[in-house]
């Protein structure tokens, strides 16, 4: 049992810090007050130096993916890693990114396709991808903090990838599971900034003991999700997949419902980030049978059938 | 990172379970009904550590001078998840290893150490933690129980709550006040009592968790020699503060709470009630929580075991923890209702009793979420 990251993933992650502390990180509001930015110079940084492929490396493996997931989801811009460094890296690597993955019905809006080059379809009968051409996907109007899209309906040309559709469900669950702590991370601190800020009745707002501890309540979830997820990344047990996913997705509703909530007017504006952590987590909370479905899963994975 | 066990520490769970699966009788369950502090339970601890410790398993972290063999910090934890798993067979005795024992080794003078760690190694020795007061709960420091120096000894007055197992203990670890108004921590000493010392009356308090467990304890002019006390005067908040940090993960509840749950799933299935979404959803919520709490309890045991310092890591787990023994207490109340009367289930009893106190005792959850808003989340106080 070692909760610290070995030599290479400990580099990995202080390379990765110092990215995410730099300018390309940072979030802007638009002119047209859109909802996300890809932010791609930080995109390409993380691309170029490999960051997307440690699933692949030995040393860094699945742990270092997951942990490059959460790292990013704590920015208030969007990045597309989740599948990236997942699916993408595992299964696919020679298809342009970013990459969009749709695991049920086709013809729904899914988050990244007006961006990505190449899609990835987890069906029953099993998972294929695609390059995405031209005209392939129609942009659509959108509250979550993604770019939001569907497919077009123009013929695509698939490819199967040589993975189940269990496994491939399992690896998106974690990446899923990764990017919402991450991004319940990210907009703890943002919240947290915030109210030690901001003062009424003459004090902090984070002086408050209601604030207090519903916030202490809140790192317990979003830490014991976080090492669940770490846990299940080592070898992708399905039971402690399911666990992960499962919790994470269950705790996400009522933090969120607390952060929204200390944040007072501010956190409706879009001058504040807020809601570019909160309208991510709102989409990722129902993601591949959401909190009823994995822990479900979990249950059917534990205990067997009824 | 990883999050497998060495082949040590599974050789060592595999002994302890085995030395349970031998000494423990098929109807334990019913023993440990009324938790660990009760005369059932408490009776069949003085037979059990004995041969606990014959087998090198009471006390195998203490240093080998003190009847150890000088294990991890993970063999100590693991001894401590399966024995708490297994309805805790050591009793009351489970604090004289994890805490009272190192304390006196650590702080006791030589005389204390050669009268009381022997029969704790030994598995005969039954303690209680005379802390808290009727207005010195979370607020410890507001104790009042006054020790007045008298020549060489010192004149106990005043009164303790809550004392578990204080009925059948021979000693008692007690904090009093030899000076100072309440709230101040440096006016605390420690002082170990023998429970036989004229003076002391412990009533048992009729509580929700089973027989015996919660006393109140009266000290009234009770004389103790000097060398009853442990370090200096006005050293008990820094000595508890020392010994507790290592407790401060608390009990690895979501062991037994896990195993209760899985007892739960069993009864629901033989009863053909484990098919609806609802119910699979709320058992999968349960052991979603368990499985938080353990890789939190894991992290801050980590923390130790590569000898780092404990920050809120310990806080955060036990944060956890309470919250799954909740759900899983929830979750038997919900769907097994009939469980909860008669005598057909005592996992499930025992395991509710234990699940209502862990907000409570050794510290509230509320406190819990203080110093993780504090001291983690660096919040600050009020005006
Ligand atoms: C089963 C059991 C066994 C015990 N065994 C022992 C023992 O062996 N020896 C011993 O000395 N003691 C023992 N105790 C006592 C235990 O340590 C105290 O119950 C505990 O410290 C809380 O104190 P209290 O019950 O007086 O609650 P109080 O201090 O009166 O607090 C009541 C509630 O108020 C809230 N609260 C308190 N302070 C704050 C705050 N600052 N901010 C916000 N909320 C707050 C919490 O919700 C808390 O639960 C035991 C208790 C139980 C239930």
């Amino acid at each position: 049992m070692r909760f610290e990251a070995n030599e290479d993933q400990t580099t990995f992650l202080s390379v990765l810090d110092q990215m995410m502390a730099s300018d390309a990180a940072l979030w802007r509001h638009s002119p047209d007050w859109r909802r996300y930015d890809l932010a791609p110079e930080l995109d390409g940084m993380l691309e170029e130096n490999g960051f997307y492929e440690a699933i692949a490396e030995e040393t860094l493996g699945a742990i270092a993916a997951v942990a490059l997931i959460d790292r990013a989801a704590r920015l208030p811009v969007t990045l597309e890693v989740a599948a990236s460094s997942m699916l993408h890296a595992a299964h696919a690597p020679d298809l342009p990114r970013p990459v969009a993955v749709i695991d049920g019905p086709l013809d729904r809006a899914t988050r990244f396709l007006p961006v990505a080059k190449s899609v990835i379809h987890i069906a029953d009968g099993g998972v294929r991808a695609a390059l995405l051409p031209e005209g392939a996907v129609t942009p659509t109007e959108s509250i979550f903090a993604y770019p939001m899209g569907v497919l077009s309906g123009a013929a695509l040309d698939w490819q199967a990838l040589p993975v189940s559709p269990e496994a491939a469900r399992d690896q998106w669950r974690i990446a899923i599971a990764a990017e919402i702590t991450g991004a319940l991370q990210g907009a703890l601190d943002a919240v947290r900034a915030h109210v030690v800020d901001r003062r009424q009745f003459g004090r902090p707002l984070g002086s408050f003991q209601s604030m207090q501890h519903r916030l202490a309540e809140d790192v317990a979830a979003i830490e014991g999700g976080y090492w669940l997820v770490m846990r299940a990344a080592e070898d992708f047990d399905p039971v402690a997949v399911a666990a992960a996913l499962g919790y994470v997705q269950d705790a996400a509703t009522a933090i969120v419902y607390d952060f929204h909530q200390f944040m007072g007017a501010m956190g409706i504006t879009l001058e504040h980030p807020l809601h570019r952590w909160s309208y991510r987590l709102r989409l990722l909370k129902s993601a591949l049978g959401g909190a009823s479905g994995n822990l479900g899963l979990l249950a059917e994975r534990r205990w067997g059938a009824a | 990172m990883e999050f497998g066990w060495t082949d040590r520490e599974r050789a060592f769970r595999a002994r302890v379970r085995d030395f349970l699966h031998r000494e423990l009788p098929a109807d334990f369950d019913r023993i440990a009904r009324h938790g660990p502090g009760s005369r059932e339970q408490t009776e069949f601890s003085l037979d059990f550590c004995p041969k606990l410790a014959e087998a090198g398993l009471l006390v195998p972290h203490w240093p080998a001078e003190w009847g150890g063999h000088d294990g991890t910090v993970w063999e100590h934890f693991i001894l401590g998840e399966e024995m708490w798993a297994a309805g805790e067979p050591r009793g009351a005795q489970y604090m004289n290893v994890n805490w009272i024992g190192p304390t006196i080794m650590r702080y006791g003078s030589e005389e204390q150490r050669q009268r009381y760690i022997p029969p704790m190694a030994a598995g005969k020795a039954i303690w209680c933690q005379g802390f808290s007061e009727p207005n010195a709960g979370s607020d410890l420091a507001a104790l009042r129980t006054r020790a007045e120096r008298d020549g060489d000894h010192y004149v106990i007055n005043g009164s303790k709550i809550w004392t578990s197992y204080a009925g059948l203990a021979d000693t008692c670890f007690l904090l009093a006040r030899t000076s100072g108004k309440p709230g101040d921590r440096s006016g605390i000493a420690i002082l170990l009592v023998p429970m036989d010392t004229p003076g002391i009356d412990v009533r048992p308090i009729p509580s929700l968790i089973g027989h015996g467990d919660i006393h109140e304890v009266f000290f009234t002019d009770v004389r103790v020699p000097v060398t009853a006390r442990l370090g200096e005067e006005g050293a008990a908040w820094s000595i508890i503060t020392y010994s507790l940090a290592n407790e401060r993960v608390g009990i690895p509840r979501y062991e037994l709470s896990a195993r209760a749950l899985d007892g739960m799933v069993r009864e629901l299935k033989a009863r053909g009630e484990f098919g609806g979404d609802h119910v699979r959803q709320r058992a999968g919520r349960a052991a979603a929580a368990c499985e938080a709490a353990r890789m939190l309890v894991y992290r801050a045991v980590d923390t130790r075991a590569r000898g780092q310092k404990l920050g809120t890591e310990a806080n955060i787990a036990r944060i956890a923890v309470i919250k799954a023994d909740a759900a899983v207490s929830d979750f038997g109340l919900d769907f097994l209702p009939d469980t909860y009367s008669g005598e057909d289930h005592p996992l499930n009893l025992a395991h509710h009793e234990r699940a209502i106190v862990a907000g409570i005792a050794a510290g509230a959850a509320e406190i819990q979420l203080e110093i993780v808003a504090r001291r983690h989340l660096e919040l600050p106080r009020g005006a």
